[in-house]
């Protein structure tokens, strides 16, 4: 055994910062694929305590092994069990040892190493992972209390600083925009027209606000009505939506039509019989399927693709301007931790 | 500040009116630092300046045996008074986001008047105090001035929330503000109640008119019945649908600063002194 059994805490893996994506594919693990691997690697002599971290932009092994010298022979399994060439391994993964170990865990739990800087995801993703580990007991008190303490970590710079201030996904952005605009979206009603992926992720993300209900529109009726019953909707005929217009609150316009879908003077005559209601169009098309004419129009509110997104760069800068607050916050919290490890694998040892 | 010593009704206005100030600083910064709202402490600030304000104006009306409505000063403290009343009793039922901050500040700026002795001039007892009838066209004319006030305040926050979205601004103030739709029947709504007490007003102004038509300017009368027109033009307008949303916003501001500029003109064309005695705090304060 070591001097220092926290000498030999470490972690390694390769995430969305230095990989590049067909190697991270072959790296990524799904949840039963990574608890397969740790109650594996568990097994492997000298290595005391182990667990596996898999989202979609990272693989990670966080473990507490008798010494450094078992390290080599547990990448090695790694790659052999990924079947991932050793020399892509060298390349791309990444190494912390003892309280840089402390620190990673902090940052990942906080949100801080992932892609979207503060999403909110991940923590969950470390809780889950963390679960299963301790449920195959190859977790014990080192690794446990490294986990536990990091979720408060994290809890503690999302608390304190502005990194999970405002969305960067284009479903949570809209339904801000459209809480801007009607407040409680229980009443408002949804168009959604055309059946295209992002179209249809919007209006799920408007579903989870609440929304009164969500039609569909698209040109081949089919489409509209397997997307509206995933909705839990109607689908409307394509050519009947312009006269239907006024009838809804928030329309959210995907189609791939090479010409535009919503003309100003349907929008004015929708305007016009909403008699001061506001409406909110949203066009994810590209080319575009709104006439940018009607911005103008009072009461109407229009935003597209590159609206959406100088709004996901303005929060994410915002969040990246957070990282050194909360990077500091979590350098205190793992170096106590640190501290209080130390003392109690001493008194353990002693 | 002496002369708000010998006069305790001044300061408990004046500490009154610091308050608002702080409670408008204490939400102003946040905003402006993007840091996060204190709802906690700008309400408490609020309710501590109103409960000072009430007391400054319960001893200033114990002064003058009547509603302290008898020269600029106090009409502005009331008006002030009537918002922050307002703001409780209607912000906890329509959670209206940061209106607690424009009332502060609205409240703050008509607490600059203590700052303003020539405003608190004598006055002639004979108008304001003793006629019930007077007593409370004079009440409900300065709470529907209240009810304005808020109306201009929701107008302005709908204004500021459909800039921010029109123009794709997302930071600062605006996640902050309540959405275009509520701010906008808030408005319609608030228009409407005080429309319905300045009409009530006029009513009860009526009876003392008629009673004593030679009391009562002119120019007083003819001011207060513009006000209500133009309030009850946009009211038509606005439910025959011809005046809505921005257009809407914009006349409620615009016709709040008219009323408010018509104060004054209506001030000074009331009866100079007749029968009464200044009131003594007034005097007081003229003699300092």
């Amino acid at each position: 055994m070591s001097a220092d059994p926290l000498q030999s805490l470490f972690v390694f893996g390769c995430s969305h910062h230095d990989t590049p994506l067909e190697v991270r594919e072959r790296f990524t693990l799904s949840p039963d694929q990574a608890g397969a691997l740790g109650q594996n690697l568990h097994q492997l002599p000298g290595l005391k305590e182990c667990l596996v971290l898999g989202t979609c932009n990272r693989t990670e092994i966080y473990g507490l092994a008798q010494s450094r010298d078992h390290l080599p022979a547990l990448e090695q399994h790694f790659c052999s069990q990924r079947e991932i060439q050793t020399s892509d391994f060298q390349k791309y993964a990444y190494r912390h040892h003892n309280l840089d170990t402390l620190q990673h865990l902090c940052e990942v739990s906080a949100g801080l190493d992932s892609q979207m800087v503060g999403e909110p995801e991940i923590l969950g993703q470390v809780k889950d992972a963390y679960a299963r580990a301790k449920t195959a007991q190859s977790v014990g008190p080192v690794l446990s209390r490294l986990f536990e303490k990091s979720f408060q970590a994290a809890k503690a710079a999302r608390t304190q600083t502005g990194i999970n201030r405002g969305h960067v996904g284009i479903g949570n952005i809209t339904a801000d925009l459209s809480n801007r605009i009607f407040g409680r979206l229980d009443q408002s009603r949804v168009l959604l027209l055309g059946s295209g992926e992002v179209g249809a992720a919007t209006a799920q993300a408007l579903a989870g606000r609440g929304v009164a209900d969500i039609s569909v529109s698209s040109r081949t009726l089919e489409n509209a009505q397997k997307l509206a019953r995933q909705l839990g909707g109607a689908a409307i005929d394509f050519a009947d939506f312009p006269a239907q217009l006024h009838r809804f609150d928030i329309v959210v316009s995907s189609t791939a039509a090479a010409g535009q879908v919503l003309s100003l003077e349907t929008v004015q005559e929708a305007l016009r019989k909403r008699a001061g209601k506001a409406l909110f169009l949203l066009d994810l098309a590209m080319p575009r399927d709104i006439d940018p004419a009607v911005h103008p129009l009072d009461s109407l509110y229009l935003y597209n693709l590159d609206d959406l997104s100088a709004i996901a760069n303005e929060n994410l800068a915002q969040r990246k301007a957070e990282i050194e607050k909360a990077r500091r916050i979590l350098k205190n919290q793992a170096w106590t931790l640190w501290l209080q490890l130390r003392r109690r694998t001493r008194l353990t040892t002693a | 500040m002496p002369d708000a010593l010998d006069n305790p009704d001044r300061l408990f206005l004046i500490i009154g009116a610091l308050l608002y100030g702080a409670a408008f600083i204490a939400g102003l910064l946040p905003l402006l630092l993007r840091r996060k709202y204190p709802p906690a402490l700008v309400s408490t600030l609020t309710a501590m300046g109103f409960a000072l304000q009430t007391i400054g104006l319960n001893l200033r009306g114990l002064e003058v045996k009547g509603c302290p409505l008898g020269n600029s000063f106090e009409i502005a403290q009331f008006i002030g008074w009537s918002l922050v009343l307002l703001y409780f009793i209607i912000g906890p039922v329509f959670r209206i986001r940061l209106l607690g901050f424009f009332v502060a500040a609205l409240a703050a700026l008509g607490g600059v008047t203590c700052l303003i002795p020539g405003l608190d001039r004598p006055y002639p007892h004979s108008l304001s105090s003793g006629n019930p009838w007077i007593e409370l066209h004079a009440t409900l004319a300065l709470f529907s001035y209240g009810l304005f006030a808020l109306v201009a305040l929701v107008a302005l926050m709908f204004l500021i929330q459909r800039h921010g979205l029109k123009e794709k601004k997302y930071q600062g103030i605006y996640p902050y503000l309540p959405s275009v739709e509520k701010l906008d029947t808030m408005g319609r709504r608030l228009l409407l109640a005080g429309l319905l007490g300045l009409t009530a007003a006029l009513l009860f102004g009526a009876i003392f008119y008629l009673r004593n038509s030679h009391l009562v300017p002119v120019f007083k009368l003819t001011v207060t019945c513009l006000v209500w027109a133009g309030y009850l033009g946009v009211a038509i307008l606005q439910l025959q649908g011809r005046l809505v949303t921005r257009r809407h916003a914009i006349a409620s501001i615009l016709l709040f600063l008219l009323a408010l500029l018509a104060l004054w003109p209506v001030q000074n064309a009331r009866s100079l002194p007749e029968t009464g005695a200044p009131s003594s705090a007034a005097e007081d304060s003229a003699n300092h």
